[in-house]
């Protein structure tokens, strides 16, 4: 995969906006990021990888809001770290759900525009309010929003000043089945435009549904990268494993063994533990070579089902 | 830009809870002279009276809990709830963030306090001698209020306990050690403050004696307050944002 790590994530020619090379970033004994490299051209690429594994702080790395440890960031060809110019140029959305409570959604993305120096503030609220569909709630204070609403005015408030590059972590906690649709809408709408969109998510749908590229990262390192057909594929090509119990684990150890399907078999405290290739072939074999010998299977259960456990198979190839 | 950081923060300041109960501490020494004035207490009998309130009571206590009660929550709420995202997200240089904080600190707590010596030197000198000190102590407690608010503010942004830290600060160093220790009031904030009030009014009718020169307490204070604001900018300058630590 390190071969992998150098690639672009997006198809489109144009030169990178986003470039990270060699970074780390460690806090006290734990690396939170380890030696990851890419670059993220326009486009909407995405961060996959579980909970935990180093995305928000790649996230806050770009959005200059952390120094890396080690290594560089370099966003639309200037450093990142301490550059507070960048910001004309690119938007921030945080998972945190921290918004000024005392304030209407109004106020707030119109805040937003004041500090950007726009000369048309109330403009350029209207616009980033309407874009994310808050026009009906835009008057009421921000603290009584649901955390779904909260997610739209802080993407109003990100893009008022309608930045070339868009950083968002987890975009879509929180929202419901419509606003993500919509949410969606948007970001691709903004790609289309020639803006670089880089969003963060634990799920994998959203990557299928959004990601022009994927960046798979697991505990702090890049484990794949590339479009998510090809992510997809690793996936699903790796090996299962299953849990079997049956009245005679031993037997049926041996019957499946000589299996084409199978690649391995090991007994565990009263179980079977099963190893496939091809598990297609296996869910029709097992049953049928149970019948052959005389054993009874009680139970069977792929164990590997997780998106950790697919994360983990990708980051050991 | 700066003065949308000010407008943002004087707007959350004022709107706080706890500012109410910071009104009713500085309405407390106004009660009191009330309380002293209806009961027939005169400052020719008294005289201690009103040095007891304004220097002992306003500048030792209410100044400088209102100033660190401000003073914490005026960035350190932000940095501590992650809206400071907003502010430091923007083509701005964090500096600037800095000033409009301790700005906005610094109205709300000098308005405060300077009103309850306006009204605290109304109820007792109304028909009195040394009506004089009230202009003094006014310009006093404003000056001070600007040295402890740049003071908490720099304080917010390398402790996340601030506040505890602060209240150290006032009862124990200005307050308890410099009862021992001649030396403190070089660096006493609440020094300073008698020290300048002092140095305004009309000797004849002085209130307090000030520890030091009307010029050196003002000289100290503008430094300290320079001290503090730098520091804090210095910190913000390097403040990492992230969902850990």
């Amino acid at each position: 995969m390190t071969a992998e790590a150098t690639r672009t994530t997006t198809a489109t020619g144009a030169t990178p906006t986003i470039e990270v090379s060699g970074v780390s970033r460690w806090y006290g004994n734990v690396v939170a990021v380890n030696d990851i490299t890419f670059s993220v051209r326009p486009g909407i690429t995405g961060l996959l990888g579980p909970n935990g594994a180093g995305k928000s702080t790649l996230l806050h790395m770009m959005a200059g809001f952390l120094r890396p440890s080690s290594g560089e960031v370099r966003m639309l060809g200037e450093g990142a770290w301490k550059n507070a110019d960048l910001y004309r140029r690119v938007g921030i959305v945080l998972e945190r759900e921290a918004v000024y409570g005392g304030l209407t959604g109004y106020e707030f993305v119109r805040l937003n525009a004041r500090l950007h120096g726009l000369d048309d503030a109330d403009a350029a609220t209207r616009r980033a309010i309407d874009l994310v569909e808050m026009g009906p709630a835009q008057d009421r204070r921000t603290g009584g929003y649901s955390k779904g609403m909260k997610q739209r005015v802080k993407v109003a408030a990100a893009i008022v000043h309608q930045p070339d590059v868009l950083l968002l972590d987890e975009p879509f906690n929180g929202a419901d089945p419509r606003q993500r649709l919509q949410m969606m809408e948007m970001l691709r709408a903004m790609a289309a435009e020639g803006r670089t969109v880089v969003f963060s998510s634990h799920i994998l749908e959203e990557m299928e549904r959004l990601g022009d590229g994927v960046l798979v990262i697991v505990a702090g390192r890049l484990a794949a990268s590339g479009d998510f057909r090809a992510i997809r594929r690793l996936m699903t090509d790796r090996p299962h494993a299953f849990s079997v119990e049956s009245t005679d684990n031993r037997g049926l150890a041996q019957a499946l063994v000589g299996d084409p399907a199978v690649s391995g078999v090991q007994l565990e405290n009263g179980r079977l533990i099963v190893r496939s290739d091809d598990f297609g072939r296996f869910t029709v074999q097992a049953p049928r070579l149970a019948q052959e010998v005389g054993v009874s299977i009680t139970a069977m259960a792929p164990m590997d089902e997780s998106l950790e456990s697919v994360f983990e198979y990708l980051v050991q190839r | 830009m700066t003065r949308v950081i000010l407008g943002l923060s004087l707007r959350q300041l004022v709107a706080q809870r706890r500012t109410l109960l910071l009104v009713l501490l500085a309405a407390l020494p106004v009660a009191l002279a009330v309380l002293f004035r209806v009961t027939g207490g005169s400052l020719e009998e008294n005289p201690d009276f009103a040095a007891g309130i304004m220097a002992h009571f306003i500048v030792a206590l209410v100044l400088p809990l209102t100033a660190l009660v401000v003073g914490t929550a005026a960035l350190g709420q932000e940095l501590e709830d992650g809206t400071i995202v907003y502010l430091v997200a923007k083509p701005l240089p964090r500096w600037q963030v800095v000033l409009a904080k301790i700005g906005a600190a610094w109205i709300v707590t000098a308005t405060l306090i300077a009103s309850s010596v306006l009204l605290v030197g109304l109820v007792l000198f109304v028909g009195q001698e040394g009506a004089s000190q009230v202009p003094a102590f006014m310009v006093a407690v404003v000056l001070g209020a600007l040295g402890y608010t740049a003071l908490f503010v720099a304080l917010s942004i390398r402790f996340s306990r601030a506040l505890i830290i602060g209240l150290a600060y006032v009862f124990v160093w200005e307050s308890l050690l410099s009862q021992f220790i001649a030396g403190v009031r070089f660096l006493s904030v609440g020094s300073y403050t008698v020290s300048i009030a002092d140095a305004l009014a009309d000797s004849p009718s002085r209130l307090v004696d000030g520890a030091l020169s009307g010029v050196n307490a003002a000289v100290l204070l503008a430094a300290l307050t320079a001290l503090a604001t730098w520091y804090a900018m210095r910190r913000l300058a390097a403040y990492q944002i992230s969902e850990r630590v």
